[in-house]
């Protein structure tokens, strides 16, 4: 029962920061096509910015993947 | 202190064999791209190659640096963008070779991430000292909020965990693949690899000139110099 608790508790952090963040990357890269469709002489500039949003949120879905990756080193089974 | 500084396992053999393997290949490849005489007029050959490496830097570096002693900067903060850039692609291509040890990428050992991480966040502290002076850094630490150098620690965290999550994750995933269908798929993966190879070397970089161009903004410049500047008559570009 313990084991299956640690295993839910390592699991649901890494599902529910994959889901939000997947969700502000789309949010990012939808408006990014926005802009690069209206105007395509400041694609290159937009994209570097849309790079930059997306590594600033990735890197929330990571810090998820660590904790998860430290819980699962906890799991004893 | 018996020893253990030097007593490395195979993994870490495996990572330092890999990154000098890397840093090597670069300092060869910069060698042949400059051997041949370099020309002002149309290039042609390798000098094309050259400056089509170096130009996305200078592209970069010119958005970090304003104010009068723009060229300097420029000169200075252009090979530690590449550096980096070059370096950490290379680290990431190295789980495309097709051999079974040693295709580890030096970039999916966190102690590897975060040793490039400090790097870049102290070369840039060593950068804004040399450009704004050590007054000019410490402030950048202290002002206008005095727990600003909170925000250099999580700088190196930011940049060492996401690299270190992206390819190490990648790797991961890979691995436990080709432990269940050795053939086909992992051919698949290998491809798709390839994006978050080169993305995250240019996230690192463009995120080192970004923390880079918050450090080297200045507003203490001279009046004489900021009137001037402000004065409609603007230096050319470099």
């Amino acid at each position: 029962m313990n084991t299956v608790l640690m295993a839910l508790v390592a699991i649901v952090p890494i599902a529910a920061g994959a889901v939000t963040a997947s969700f502000a990357m789309k949010r990012i890269s939808v408006t990014a096509l926005d802009g690069m469709t209206r105007q395509p002489e400041i694609a290159p500039q937009l994209f570097t910015a849309m790079l930059i949003g997306m590594a600033l949120v990735e890197a929330l879905a990571i810090y998820t993947l660590v904790v998860t990756l430290v819980l699962a080193g906890k799991i004893v089974v | 202190m018996s020893g253990s500084l030097w007593a490395v396992d195979s993994t870490g053999l495996v990572v330092i064999v890999n990154a000098l393997i890397v840093a090597g290949a670069l300092v060869g490849l910069g060698w042949f791209l400059s051997r041949t005489a370099l020309t002002s007029g149309v290039p042609e050959g390798r000098q094309v190659v050259g400056e089509f490496a170096i130009d996305f830097f200078l592209n970069k570096a010119r958005a970090v640096a304003h104010g009068y002693d723009r060229d300097s900067v420029v000169q200075t903060v252009t090979p530690f963008l590449g550096t980096f850039f070059f370096f950490i692609l290379l680290c990431n291509l190295f789980v495309l070779l097709p051999l079974p040890v040693v295709n580890r990428p030096p970039t999916s050992f966190f102690s590897v991430t975060l040793a490039l991480a400090v790097s870049a966040v102290i070369g840039n502290l060593v950068l804004v000292t040399r450009f704004k002076g050590p007054a000019g850094a410490i402030k950048h630490l202290f002002w206008p909020n005095p727990m600003q150098w909170v925000s250099e620690l999580t700088d190196v965290l930011s940049l060492s965990l996401r690299l270190f999550g992206n390819i190490g994750g990648e790797y991961m995933t890979l691995v436990l693949v080709a432990a269940v269908v050795p053939v086909g798929i992992p051919l698949i993966l290998h491809v798709l690899g390839l994006i978050p190879s080169f993305v995250q070397a240019l996230v690192f970089t463009l995120l080192t000139a970004s923390f880079l161009a918050g450090a080297m903004h200045r507003d203490d410049r001279p009046k004489k110099a900021r009137r001037r500047w402000l004065g409609g008559k603007r230096a050319e570009p470099v």
